[in-house]
């Protein structure tokens, strides 16, 4: 009665059926741009690698063909305003041409590098480009595997990022190198030896002034203390003559702190000296260069994993992942995740989406949900299975209930 | 604009500027050389020692070679710019990462659980070494399972279903609890390709020993199979061919795979490539909100729930949801779904709301404005 008789659940009617609300369909080349947009800035690292490489080849070429050829023709100036007897001045001549020859293979050489650099970074922007609706998958397993060989770099297992890379032929998609370079600097570091951290700010000099970077300054002042912690006073003041006073106009404050400490000696109780004392400072030091080292090549300072961990387990988490049953596909039943993921926000889904408790297969239009007598629901193919294989008995697999296939209803969910 | 296009045209400019100060050197260089070379011809034909000099001088002079160098590395500094400008800032993910305490001792246990499940062996032995990690008994039988899976479905490749039919006929009784269809399907599988290398008289003597076991649940397409004898020289050609040939080797031995891990209670791929593989799909969206709502550190720190549907892909569905039509809301216990005798499904709270919360009120489906009430409607148990 309180049903109208027209609308009785008869699925044959003409009914207002909702249109199913599909998920939006797989990334469209029109979207692919906005995807692109995102994946450059989160790529910078790849880019930017090879780029630095390639600059600073590029910019010590000239630097060192600019001095040559103004020695060159400073040579000719000397030769062609002084008297010389014609056998020097011949002679003379004769060792620049030769150095002119020289210059001219160094000139091949130096491009040379330079083209291979450039190929380098040409094939990574190809790599990025090649991102298709075909090759997705295939895409971002190679994403994965530079996510793994970025994070065993960090780690410093050199062996097995290598064995990594070469077996998924990513070899040329990862740099391996620098992180070698790097964990020389800080083993050094560590070791309380600056000699190497002050040949890498030697060696990137021009980017670390764009970036106003303290580092070599700091550098210095370490060993300044460390010069004054073996009460050496007067190697340490022709020390700081030597290299700390250049940093004088900018860091006045920092410097005048740091020289005080002449006046106390390394055990000095004094709050505000000790602290400069401290066998931490160094630890402090190696944290500096690894932030310099990041900026310098577009790098986060979390190795990638850490960041694509949390979004995935954000992503994936739901109420349903921490309920007792939880199917173990979900990568958040597992207690160690769950952890991880508590601080994470809860990710937020607009359509449903119904998963067969039977068959584990999403319940879409081509195999809808039906009901049971009980509530209970499940896809049709797995009823249909069901009752085929036990002569059009129904029983539900959580509660026991049984009842026959016609018994179902077919439910509209959108 | 494709901002990939972008980036590689501005790098293509470095390049070509890069290219140009070269040919510029060159040049210098070689009008340099050969100026010198006049000169020191000169002298030898015995010229004024003096006038030479001076005349090599004002020539270098005019060719300035340090000008041209520092005009054409000049210009190939603007193009870097521009380049630079191109690649933008690196996005530090400013807001993205909450700094959690990632046990690393933990993720090398993962990856040499990762490494080992996709047959990287070596890899993960080498890991183990390096990151020295404590080989415990969960990680040890999980290597051992690797092993084995790896030591069923590598002969797969060859088509040598030997090791898989041995397992197979040890968890037999398991594999039929969960409908397991695998042993017909290896079977067909290595058939059609003794017919498709023409060995006829294998294939029949193969088919006798296997088939039969088969011939009740499944006998049309034993049937199938059989009558494909007939097109030995001409497969393709068979009519109910394309059903037959839809199982590939690859979709069969990745089929196993899950069968074997489903057997064994543990999750069908490594837990940490399902979630760097979810991470690698939204974090470009998780960025781009952050970046459109502006949202400072602490805002995304204090976020209880993301306010957008990431849309992640199919395969990272491991719950059903259900989000009633009308009020956008996901049902848990307290709001669960109800289904109206019309089979439209809505919220409880809705139809509560609908119904201004008396269970005899009638109101009207959305969907198809069929009047009911309230108590008409049953729970779904999703």
């Amino acid at each position: 009665m309180e049903i109208d008789p027209v609308t009785n659940g008869n699925t044959d009617t003409v009914m207002a059926e909702p249109a199913p609300a599909i998920a939006p369909p797989r990334p469209v080349p029109s979207s692919r741009s906005s995807q692109l947009t995102e994946s450059i800035k989160l790529e910078h690292q790849l880019l930017r690698v090879p780029f630095e490489h390639y600059k600073k080849t590029i910019r010590a070429n000239h630097r060192s063909l600019e001095r040559e050829v103004s020695s060159v023709v400073s040579s000719v100036g000397d030769l062609a305003d002084n008297d010389w007897s014609k056998d020097v001045a011949v002679s003379r001549l004769t060792s620049l041409v030769s150095r002119l020859q020289g210059l001219k293979r160094k000139l091949e050489e130096g491009s040379n590098v330079e083209n291979l650099q450039a190929q380098r970074c040409r094939a990574r922007i190809e790599h990025l480009d090649s991102a298709d609706v075909e090759n997705i998958t295939e895409w971002n397993n190679t994403k994965l595997k530079r996510i793994l060989v970025d994070y065993m770099l960090r780690m410093s297992y050199f062996e097995t990022a290598s064995k990594l890379s070469e077996s998924s032929n990513i070899s040329d998609l990862v740099d391996i190198d620098i992180f070698r370079e790097a964990k020389k600097v800080i083993d050094a570091l560590k070791r309380r030896d600056v000699a190497s951290a002050l040949a890498w700010c030697a060696d990137n000099k021009t980017r670390l002034k764009k970036s106003k970077s303290k580092l070599e300054f700091q550098l210095r002042l370490q060993e300044f203390i460390e010069l004054v912690r073996a009460d050496s006073y007067k190697q340490a003041i022709l020390y700081a003559r030597k290299h700390l006073t250049p940093w004088g106009a900018t860091h006045m404050n920092e410097l005048q702190h740091v020289l005080a400490t002449l006046a106390f000696k390394s055990t000095t109780e004094c709050a505000k000296y000790k602290a400069l004392f401290e066998l931490g400072q160094w630890d402090v030091l190696v944290h500096q260069f690894k932030q310099e080292f990041c900026k310098l090549y577009g790098m986060t300072m979390e190795p990638l994993l850490n960041i694509y961990l949390q979004a995935g387990l954000t992503a994936l988490k739901t109420p349903y992942s921490f309920e007792e049953g939880c199917t173990k596909e979900d990568p958040l039943s597992q207690e160690t995740f769950r952890k991880l993921a508590m601080p994470l926000p809860y990710s937020k889904q607009e359509h449903s989406k119904l998963v067969c408790y039977i068959s584990k297969e999403l319940m879409d239009t081509e195999n809808p949900p039906q009901v049971l007598p009980n509530g209970y629901v499940y896809s049709t193919k797995a009823l249909k299975e069901m009752a085929d294989k036990n002569k059009g008995e129904i029983k539900c697999p959580r509660t026991g209930f049984v009842c026959n296939h016609t018994d179902l209803v077919k439910a509209y969910i959108s | 604009m494709d901002p990939i296009g972008t980036v590689k045209d501005g790098f293509n400019q470095v390049a070509k500027r890069q290219k140009h100060y070269h040919s510029t050197s060159q040049a210098v260089t070689d009008r340099a050389f050969e100026a010198f070379v006049d000169s020191l011809v000169q002298i030898i034909m015995k010229h004024d020692l003096k006038t030479v000099l001076t005349e090599l001088k004002l020539k270098l002079d005019s060719l300035s070679p340090i000008n041209q160098l520092q005009e054409s590395q000049k210009e190939w500094n603007t193009s870097l710019t521009k380049f630079e400008k191109l690649l933008g800032k690196s996005d530090m993910f400013p807001a993205s990462s909450r700094s959690i305490d990632l046990d690393h001792q933990l993720v090398d246990k993962m990856l040499v659980e990762y490494l080992y499940r996709h047959g990287l062996f070596e890899v993960g032995d080498r890991l183990v070494k390096e990151a020295q990690v404590e080989v415990d008994d969960q990680l040890s039988e999980a290597i051992g399972r690797s092993l084995e899976i790896h030591r069923i479905t590598e002969p797969l490749k060859q088509k040598d279903i030997e090791p898989a039919m041995q397992w197979i006929s040890e968890n037999r009784e398991k594999l039929k609890e969960h409908g397991s269809k695998l042993e017909l399907e290896l079977v067909s599988l290595k058939y059609l390709e003794m017919l498709r290398q023409g060995k006829r008289s294998d294939a029949l003597r193969f088919a006798r020993a296997h088939f039969p076991k088969f011939a009740t649940p499944h006998s049309e397409k034993i049937r199938r199979l059989i009558v494909a004898l007939l097109w030995v020289s001409n497969l393709e050609n068979y009519p109910h061919g394309e059903e037959l040939f839809s199982l590939g080797w690859d979709k069969t031995s990745k089929e196993l795979t899950k069968q074997y891990y489903h057997l064994h209670d543990q999750p069908s791929s490594s837990p940490l490539a399902v979630l760097l593989s979810a991470g690698v799909q939204s974090l470009p969206r998780i960025l781009k909100l952050v970046r459109v709502m502006g949202l400072e550190k602490e805002e995304w720190e204090e976020m209880k729930q993301l306010p957008v549907d990431l849309e992640l892909r199919d395969e990272f569905r491991f719950h059903s949801v259900f989000v009633c039509p009308v009020s956008r809301e996901q049902s848990d216990e307290y709001n669960p779904p109800m289904m109206l005798p019309c089979r439209h499904v809505l919220c409880k709270q809705t139809v509560s709301r609908l119904s201004q919360s008396c269970s005899t009120r009638r109101f009207k489906c959305p969907y198809c404005t069929a009047h009911t009430t309230a108590a008409a409607c049953r729970q779904l148990y999703l």
